[in-house]
């Protein structure tokens, strides 16, 4: 089996990043702090608590090179925070959003930030020096629903965002001043490289239901994306003839995925296990297996939820024989996840190929797999 | 032929039981989300039923024309309406009853909808609250351990009720002896 580490952090995780040398994590335990995490001697311990947002934390993302953390909220706010001596400061930004922002990510070359909302708008933030603040440009009336994720291709100028409204869209998000003219021209995108900021590049239509958890791939040739109709889908070639793949597979929906290599996608969701999903040397790709095994489940376990107790009352004092216990007991799932897996992150990357990825989910924990365990799968 | 057609009506309620059982397991993917409409508001969407394409389509399951099952959905809310059995008038009496003393008494069971949805008897609203502190399987084992129990005790109600009747009767009747 893959996993090589779990840890349960707290009730529940909305979601989880890393610190560029993976040593500590910041995670949100479903409410309106951050929590930072470290490894000491194999024990997890809370180094900082985060505290500003006045909601649900919804989305944080840790920069690799400049070391920041950004966090985006329900209070319809983001905060950049910087490392100072040993304080975690607060940067302001000036969404401009009246409703609450649901997921965020740093580019690539982290000299801006996109923010998702419930507004049916995108913020592409980036940093004002004279100001000591970060501003957004807006990307409006193009989403018709809550944006529900959003991904920077490596090239630093194309953004992909997924909404509840079932559409993929991908964006031009070249800002003058601060993204470089030959940044444009540098890109192997040269199709794209006379785009205005918020023009829209392509827009999918696959899915008939919400989309969520759009992924790039390492080159940015493929996007993926899922739709809450069970499926999953592929993209290459995204500009004006994007060809696309739709793969369907029998269980719940999934809420996001990461590409591990240019063949080979993971998926987390709401079956609580993560879906492997490959292309073969067609570039066809197909469901592989899950990764998580059952674990063998002790199928007596009892009744513990408080409703269950309130129900037995009620019907303790009609019934003598039916008390709590002799309630049937229901199929407990038995994977390293016990709830919804709503995040997964990468870990440990070898050149183009993630060898290590967490995932986080409704159930409070980390856990993080190792794919060098899934020989199989390496081959691939 | 009594146990045989017994037989086959409780083998009807395993089908329709099993058939809720899997529809509430699809449907029961609810992530948090926050209000559209109205500004750091977050609410039950199918309460609200504010932007349609947040609602899934309804799903009801008809055992017979007596006893059904609505089950909505939308991307943080489930909303399961039931129908209960009646075939008489003292069915009637003791499932209103029954029931309203449950839905006094909904904190209890957090899921229970204070009211009933129009055309149903009891109403149950599940969040993506719910499904993050509770377990998503015992949830579901609930709801339908609930729909299993219900005819039961109605069943049981109505015994007692008659048996009740038939004793008042007799010592009632006893003084014209």
């Amino acid at each position: 089996m893959g996993v090589m580490s779990v840890h349960q952090f707290a009730q529940c995780i909305t979601c989880h990043a890393w610190s560029p040398d993976h040593s500590m994590v910041a995670l949100c335990p479903n409410n309106n702090e951050a929590h930072i995490y470290r490894l000491v001697e194999d024990k997890w311990e809370k180094v900082h608590v985060l505290q500003k947002h006045d909601q649900v934390i919804s989305g944080i993302d840790w920069s690799t090179g400049s070391n920041r953390i950004v966090t985006a909220s329900h209070d319809r706010n983001s905060y950049v925070w910087n490392l100072e001596g040993s304080e975690w400061v607060p940067t302001l930004v000036i969404l401009r959003l009246n409703r609450a922002a649901l997921c965020v990510q740093w580019s690539p070359k982290e000299n801006k930030f996109a923010v998702g909302s419930g507004a049916k708008t995108v913020c592409i933030c980036y940093y004002e020096q004279e100001n000591n603040w970060w501003v957004s440009k807006l990307i409006r009336k193009r989403h018709d629903s809550s944006v529900t994720s959003v991904s920077w291709h490596p090239n630093n100028i194309l953004l992909a965002t997924t909404s509840t409204d079932g559409k993929c869209r991908v964006f031009s998000t070249f800002i003058k001043g601060v993204d470089a003219k030959d940044s444009k021209k540098g890109t192997s995108d040269s199709k794209f490289g006379d785009s205005k900021f918020g023009e829209l590049i392509v827009q999918l239509d696959l899915s008939s239901s919400w989309t969520f958890g759009v992924k790039w791939s390492p080159s940015g040739n493929t996007l993926a994306y899922v739709g809450h109709n069970s499926m999953i889908y592929f993209v290459d070639d995204v500009g004006p003839s994007p060809l696309a793949q739709n793969v369907v597979f029998r269980d719940l929906p999934l809420r996001d995925v990461l590409f591990v290599s240019e063949r080979m996608v993971i998926g987390v969701g709401y079956d609580c296990n993560p879906m492997v999903f490959a292309a073969d040397e067609r570039g066809i790709w197909s469901f592989v297996k899950y990764l998580g095994e059952r674990k063998a489940v002790s199928f007596g376990s009892k009744y513990g939820t408080q409703f269950s107790e309130a129900f037995g009352k009620f019907y303790s004092q009609s019934k003598q024989g039916v008390s709590n216990d002799a309630v049937e007991s229901s199929r407990t799932r038995g994977f390293v996840h016990e709830n919804c897996i709503n995040c997964i992150m990468p870990h440990m990357e070898h050149s183009t190929l993630i060898t290590r990825f967490s995932t986080s989910g409704l159930d409070g924990r980390i856990v993080i797999w190792d794919l060098e365990y899934e020989q199989d799968l390496l081959e691939l | 032929m009594s146990s045989s057609s017994s037989s086959s009506s409780s083998s009807t309620l395993r089908l329709y039981l099993t058939c809720i059982r899997n529809t509430l397991e699809a449907a029961m993917c609810l992530q948090n989300f926050p209000c559209q409409e109205v500004e750091r508001h977050n609410k039950p969407e199918v309460e609200l039923k504010t932007s349609p394409e947040l609602l899934l389509n309804p799903v009801l399951i008809c055992r017979n024309e007596a006893e059904k099952c609505l089950i909505e959905t939308s991307i943080n809310s489930l909303r399961i309406s039931l129908k209960v059995k009646q075939t008489d008038e003292l069915e009637n009496i003791l499932t209103k009853k029954f029931l309203r003393f449950l839905s006094m008494r909904a904190e209890a069971f957090q899921v229970l909808r204070r009211k009933p949805v129009q055309g149903y008897d009891i109403s149950f609203l599940v969040t993506n609250y719910h499904c993050e502190q509770m377990q998503k399987q015992k949830l579901i084992d609930f709801i339908v351990q609930f729909m299993e129990d219900i005819d039961k005790e109605i069943s049981e109600l109505k015994m007692s009720v008659n048996t009740r009747g038939r004793l008042v009767a007799t010592e009632f009747l006893k003084q014209f002896i």
